[in-house]
């Protein structure tokens, strides 16, 4: 079976994993401090950030992409004008203000090799 | 106690505001988890502008026949323009879906963060208009303004400020239990106890969204803070601000003048192996250097001193040898009372000797898992007396813990199959 390895910066844990693997199954059990809550991609309490690799993660869906605009609120204002995610995430790496795009942990599948952190760590 | 029957009418705030709420005096438990000796109110609110009458919050369902008698001793329900839901816990949106078949042409403002809750409470789609701070509805020469307040106590809630009057209707902050018909904080019994017990069980575990909270709330003029539960504060509202200010400020780090951090071990020992494993911890934490080590043990001591201990550390490790399968009860009494404060984020582990099979630290380590601390170190469990070597492996536990603390964590590399059968 492929393998991909995964990073946690915070915990500097890098672990093995099967091709295929959500974040949200590993996650915890190195102790890393993602934090979920509805585990169903609603809440966008697991928002992480990729600081690494982020093509080599599964793309995320519509659904996603409506839960991380929302999320994305708590970190800029002036969110509601940007037209869509894409344009929305162009412009906060390019001001800077969150240095990289987010993704959620319960969503996102690990495809190769990346390093991810939770938000403000 | 026998409940009697309370003759409820709308009570004046002011020419245009009128408490509209219910009384429960006979409630002594509430939510599962509170004990409210003096029963509870559930306030509602009616503001009358020259363009029409906002109702503000609504009371738990089976109170609802006093909140109807009482909105209609003051207003008309074609009159309603405006409902404003500032927490959506059902002891507050109980008399919704009634009030808004009663007055169909009134549109129903609750804060952006309520909009899925609303749909798991009402099982229906209504039409709302979701709102944040800053965020107005105009009543003609009454104006209503929003200031997003989340997490005092629930994802929703929110104040609405009646700017004319400079009025605060602010849910449930700065409420309580305390259930007395004479309603004004300067005409009822003395609900300090009430105050103080609501804040420690509802707003503690929220410390920080309290002072982000704060920051909206006191630039306000306020004359009057209308809460959803308990007396209205109308004597000297500020003072209640100040109170929930002080509650929110950590004290260890005024108290010692220092911003270094805290780590505090807590174990119980039955032949000492456990409390062994501790001092070899702390001793070994020690090397690290860089915040301050407190070892504490939890046999014979009450619970209540080492949360507060807890809330303000930021690392917390806890060794329990394993009986019966099991960790003993003080160690769970000291997690289970974490639910009252803000422990999402700090270092966690957990340690313990064992005679036959050792659950006891696999059950700690899940259950700090549980409350989302930071776990880097899995738990250290050592059969019955440690030698010397097993001791060695302590302090270097301690370190590892200890380091992560400060920032000097070791970098591991791991297989999912360990993960999955650790």
């Amino acid at each position: 079976m492929a393998k991909a390895k995964i990073k946690f910066a915070d915990v500097n844990v890098t672990v093995t994993v099967p091709v295929g693997t959500r974040i949200i199954e590993i996650s915890e059990k190195v102790g890393s401090y993602i934090a979920y809550n509805c585990r169903e991609g609603d809440c966008g309490s697991c928002m992480f950030t990729v600081t690494e690799g982020y093509d080599n993660l599964s793309r995320p869906s519509e659904y996603e992409k409506a839960t991380l605009l929302e999320g994305y609120r708590d970190i800029i204002e002036g969110w509601r004008n940007a037209p869509n995610l894409e344009s929305l995430e162009a412009a906060l790496v390019r001001d800077n203000l969150v240095g990289r795009k987010c993704r959620l942990a319960c969503q996102t599948q690990v495809y190769g090799d990346a390093v991810v952190a939770p938000l403000g760590s | 106690m026998v409940a009697k029957p309370i003759a409820v009418t709308a009570k004046p705030l002011s020419e245009r505001v009128h408490w509209i709420g219910a009384l429960d005096p006979a409630m002594r438990t509430f939510d599962v988890i509170l004990r409210t000796p003096n029963g509870t109110t559930y306030n509602a609110y009616a503001v009358r502008g020259s363009a029409g009458v906002a109702v503000i919050d609504t009371v738990k369902e089976d109170r609802a026949e006093q909140f109807f008698a009482s909105l209609e001793s003051i207003a008309r329900y074609d009159e309603i323009r405006a409902i404003v839901l500032n927490h959506l816990e059902p002891d507050h949106s109980g008399a919704l879906p009634e009030l808004m078949r009663r007055a169909p042409q009134a549109r129903l403002y609750i804060s952006e963060s309520a909009q899925l809750m609303l749909k798991s409470l009402l099982k229906s789609d209504v039409a709302y208009t979701p709102v944040t701070t800053g965020d107005r509805v105009s009543l003609g020469d009454r104006t209503l303004r929003f200031v997003h307040t989340p997490y005092l106590h629930w994802p929703d809630t929110q104040c609405t400020y009646l700017e004319e009057e400079a009025t605060l209707f602010s849910g449930d902050v700065f409420g309580c239990h305390f259930c007395d018909e004479r309603l004004f904080n300067d005409t009822v019994g003395d609900f300090r106890f009430s105050f103080e017990y609501y804040y420690q069980h509802i707003m503690r575990p929220f410390k920080q969204h309290v002072i982000e909270a704060l920051e909206l709330i006191e630039p306000l003029e306020l004359r009057t803070v209308a809460p959803a539960h308990g007396p209205i504060l109308r004597d000297r509202p500020r003072s209640y601000v100040a109170r929930y200010r002080e509650l929110s400020t950590p004290r260890l780090h005024l108290d010692v003048q220092s911003a270094e951090k805290t780590m505090v071990i807590f174990y119980i020992s039955s032949y000492g192996n456990t409390q062994h494993m501790a001092e070899a911890i702390r001793d070994g934490a020690q090397e690290i250097g860089g915040f301050r080590v407190s070892l504490y043990d939890l046999e014979g001591a009450e619970t209540e001193p080492f949360v507060d201990l807890v809330e303000e550390a930021d690392a917390i490790l806890v060794g329990s040898p394993t009986i019966n399968g099991d960790a003993v009860k003080p160690v769970w009494d000291l997690l289970s009372s974490f639910v009252k404060i803000h422990v999402k984020g700090k270092v966690g582990a957990a340690f313990g000797s064992y005679g036959w099979s050792g659950e006891a630290v696999r059950m700690m380590d899940d259950r700090l898992r549980g409350l989302k601390m930071r776990v880097p170190v899995g738990g250290l469990r050592i059969k019955l007396i440690p030698t010397g070597e097993e001791l060695e492996r302590c302090r270097e536990f301690g370190r590892e813990v200890g380091g992560f603390l400060v920032g000097r964590q070791t970098t591991r590399v791991i297989d999912m199959s360990e993960l999955l059968a650790s």
